[in-house]
């Protein structure tokens, strides 16, 4: 049942079930008969179902190691672990590429579930199927998961172990339900331009799919820094590399569009913008994955190996991206409002807001297109490192953090909420003769002071807020408790910022390292604490040898607290070696140790670090995307009318 | 219509990017461009007299100048470079061949140090580039990048981005041999 050959069939199927998608719909909507426009919904679910059986036999095929796959033979091998057997039909090009096909057609399912029928739906199906249509020609016609090979080998090449790793087995699904997830909200912006009615009803459906986006691309970019830092062993939770950069600028895009597209939903205004930014953020997605799927950002080599595949994400690109431009180009000028709100409101917070995060998004892009332009052109192959990214983006976002703490506490149209402007002043002092006391007695550098009391200031200003909505110490706590879900799903995810800045703030600026050569019996002090090194000693892995180094690590008092064991592994069969940094993490901060070069007579060569609080920084990127999942939630529709009276006024006066 | 002409603003730029993209994708397609060349001002001409304070004296200066008793290699480096992590094995081997001066470009120089001590000091001396001035008179598009110089302090050879095997082999040996055969 589930053969190769039937896998292929059904993603055939569905290429055929999405060109119908297509092309029933619009004959409807041209000829107005609504029998036609119905088979908009039933085609959606037989795509995707198709797709996801599809999926299901490429499983298949490696679960029980088919070699007469190719894909299957050259990344799988039958000594895997089943679970990277599984996780291994997606940890290469072909295989990923149909997984963000099936997350695709996931999204499709789930958006014919969940809104009422309508024109709006109708052609934001239409566009999926666009969508859907393109990603499976290239899939068919270029990087085709099914090829069979004859004869089949006796067993796969893909035994590589530094690939079997669970944190980089899940970091594809994950950064892929973010990624594909954006395509709604880009679908229902350009559904929004056909029809022109960019309403208050499509805002409440678009913010929907945004929250649920960037909830699941927010995981997925922590999730991806957190096995950088765990199994690189460079110390480092973000590199600022290509890769890194390619998920991040869609989720800076999307950032924005979830704020603005609250402006939609509240005061009709910013729509333009609003589709725009869902344009951008699905584009910057789709810039990314083919960027980073290609190789195009590593190697220009490994593109031009294979010019179908070249040119064929040119020319979805050019349609993808370059389409919805022109028709924005065309239609967003009869969709913008005149403005009604004064300078200082909501409407002006977020629209800075929006223009922070645009501006940053661009600091990136051309962080990571510089280099690669250049290397097309000259073959230079050059890093843009963290000096650029420090200088630029860092700045531009501690601007937005200002804005970030002075955002929620103005209110739509003009003003702010009654008691702001005090606390606010009163906030903003404390932090001041804070960071004035910091300066002249901590001797950090002017940034870090800058860092931490932006950090402090938002964090006083979101708990401020908090007071001053719920006022707790008056009587009927309860009733004021039952805010929209939007309201403390916002709360968690700006303060989810503090934590994580707060983590990254501290592990920058009061990191301890220390990088030594030692001979064992050696003292080695790190800060307050000290380790003491027991020598090498060589171990038995299951399919590799180690040296592992043996630290004990004392507290200043001179009390043991842990062990401490970093790894050097060699895999003889592939007569490759890595290295296993030892990590003791604590919420209070990490001890990370690296062992490199050396002998027992020359000595080693051991890098030893504390990082303190680092682990804040996941857990405040985890709290961010909560925040955003809590903000799904919605009272069933009397709700809606009752969000705070004062912020829905009329249309014009 | 005015009002909604700043509404191709951004179709414009994306057509900017894509042509870009589409031009360098022929190009490489069609075999029009060699992607190791590396064309530069530079290339015959005396090198810039460079003076840095040295990473291992700071009181002392690092002189890049026009004459030297024998031929040398002038890398850029950082620490915060992953690139520059990958070509230090072809370092390590072309160090044993030749005298390479070191310039550390918008490092710390403690983060410097740390790096050599991780993946080795090939370098013969090293001059500290705290703002990137030197890079900035070479033309350094970014780091790593590499330089080849005659005794006579003209520049033979550039090479941007990491050094590596087949790089090594096909490029910097035979022609730091040649020059030294000449000798």
């Amino acid at each position: 049942m589930l053969s190769p050959e039937f896998g292929h069939f059904c993603l055939v199927l569905a290429l055929v079930v999405s060109v119908v998608q297509i092309i029933l719909p619009m004959a409807g909507i041209l000829r107005d008969d609504a029998r036609l426009t119905h088979f908009a919904e039933p085609l959606q679910l037989i795509a995707s179902a198709a797709i996801f059986i599809s999926f299901a036999s490429l499983v298949y095929a490696f679960v029980v190691s088919d070699f007469s796959v190719q894909l299957v033979a050259s990344h799988s091998h039958s000594l895997k672990p089943m679970i990277y057997k599984v996780t291994g039909s997606w940890g290469n090009h072909e295989g990923s590429l149909l997984l963000w096909i099936v997350i695709l057609g996931l999204f499709g399912m789930l958006f014919v579930f969940r809104e009422a029928t309508s024109r709006l739906k109708t052609l934001t199906l239409m566009v999926m199927g666009g969508i859907t249509l393109a990603f499976l020609a290239f899939s068919l016609f270029t990087s085709n998961p099914f090829t069979r090979l004859s004869p089949a080998p006796p067993d796969g090449r893909g035994l590589n172990p530094v690939l079997q790793d669970i944190g980089l087995a899940l970091h594809p699904p994950m950064l892929y339900l973010g990624y594909v997830g954006l395509s709604v909200a880009f679908a229902l912006a350009i559904a929004g331009l056909i029809t022109g009615q960019v309403t208050r009803s499509w805002a409440r459906i678009t913010r929907f799919w945004v929250a649920l986006a960037w909830s699941a691309l927010t995981a997925g970019i922590a999730l991806g820094s957190w096995w950088a830092y765990y199994e690189l062993g460079w110390g480092g939770w973000w590199f600022w590399d290509p890769v890194e950069n390619a998920s991040l600028m869609p989720w800076l895009a999307a950032t924005a569009l979830l704020h603005s597209v609250i402006v939609v939903e509240k005061r009709q205004q910013m729509v333009s913008w609003t589709l725009l930014m869902a344009i951008t953020a699905f584009s910057l997605s789709l810039v990314g994955t083919f960027i980073v799927r290609s190789g195009l950002l590593t190697s220009v080599h490994s593109f031009a190996s294979d010019p179908a595949r070249g040119i064929f994400i040119l020319f979805i690109l050019l349609g993808a991206v370059g389409l919805p431009l022109f028709l924005y180009a065309l239609r967003a000028g009869s969709l913008t409002k005149g403005s009604d709100y004064a300078l200082l409101s909501r409407e002006t917070g977020l629209i800075i807001n929006n223009y922070i995060l645009v501006v940053s998004t661009f600091i990136v892009l051309i962080g990571t297109f510089y280099p690669l332009a250049l290397e097309l052109f000259t073959g230079a192959k050059i890093t843009v490192g963290a000096p650029y990214f420090d200088a630029t983006f860092n700045p531009v976002m501690g601007i937005g953090i200002v804005f970030m703490a002075i955002g929620p506490l103005t209110v739509w149209r003009r003003g702010m909420v009654g008691s702001a402007r005090p606390a606010l002043i009163l906030s903003g002092s404390v932090t001041i003769i804070a960071a004035v006391i910091l300066l002249v007695g901590s001797g950090l550098s002017v940034a870090g002071i800058a860092g931490i009391a932006l950090t402090f200031w938002l964090a006083l200003s979101i708990g401020g807020d908090m007071l001053f909505r719920l006022r707790p110490w008056q009587a009927g706590i309860g009733a004021r408790l039952r805010l929209p879900a939007t309201q403390w799903g916002m709360w968690l995810a700006h303060f989810g910022m503090v934590i994580f800045l707060t983590g990254a703030l501290a592990s920058a600026l009061f990191e301890q390292e220390n990088v030594v050569r030692v001979s064992k019996g050696a003292e080695i002090a790190l800060g307050h604490e000290t380790l003491i090194f027991d020598g090498v000693e060589e171990r038995i892995g299951p399919n590799y040898v180690t040296e592992t180094a043996l630290l004990r690590l004392f507290d200043r008092d001179g009390n043991l607290k842990d062990g401490l064991y970093p790894e050097k592994r060699f895999y003889p069969a592939e007569r490759q070696t890595t290295t296993e940094a030892a990590i003791r993490t604590r919420l209070s901060g990490d001890h990370y140790a690296v062992l490199g070069d050396g002998s027992a007579e020359s000595g080693y060569t051991l890098r030893l670090y504390h990082k303190p609080l680092v682990s804040w920084i996941w857990f405040g990127a985890v709290m961010m995307a909560i925040g955003g999942l809590i903000a799904l939630y919605r009272r069933p529709q009397k709700a809606q009318r009752v969000i705070q009276p004062e912020q829905v006024p009329k249309e014009a006066e | 219509m005015a009002r909604s002409l700043t509404h191709f603003l951004p179709l414009l730029l994306f057509v900017c990017f894509a042509a870009i993209a589409s031009v360098a994708l022929i190009m490489t397609l069609s075999g029009e461009r060699k992607l190791s060349e590396l064309p530069s001002a530079l290339i015959g001409k005396p090198v810039p007299v460079t003076e840095l304070p040295s990473l291992s004296n700071p009181q002392a200066f690092i002189k890049i100048e026009a004459t030297a008793a024998t031929p040398y290699l002038v890398n850029f480096f950082a620490s915060w470079c992953a690139p520059c992590r990958a070509e230090a094995p072809a370092l390590a081997i072309l160090g044993k061949q030749i005298d390479i001066i070191g310039v550390a470009y918008k490092d710390k120089p403690e983060d410097s140090r740390k790096f050599l001590a991780d993946f080795g000091n090939p370098y013969r001396a090293i001059g500290i580039d705290n703002d990137g001035a030197a890079g900035l008179n070479w033309g350094v598009y970014g780091v790593p990048e590499t330089y080849l110089i005659s005794k006579d302090g003209i520049i033979l050879k550039r090479h941007a981005g990491p050094i590596d095997g087949d790089i090594l082999r096909d490029e910097f040996l035979p022609l730091i041999r040649s020059l030294q055969d000449r000798e």
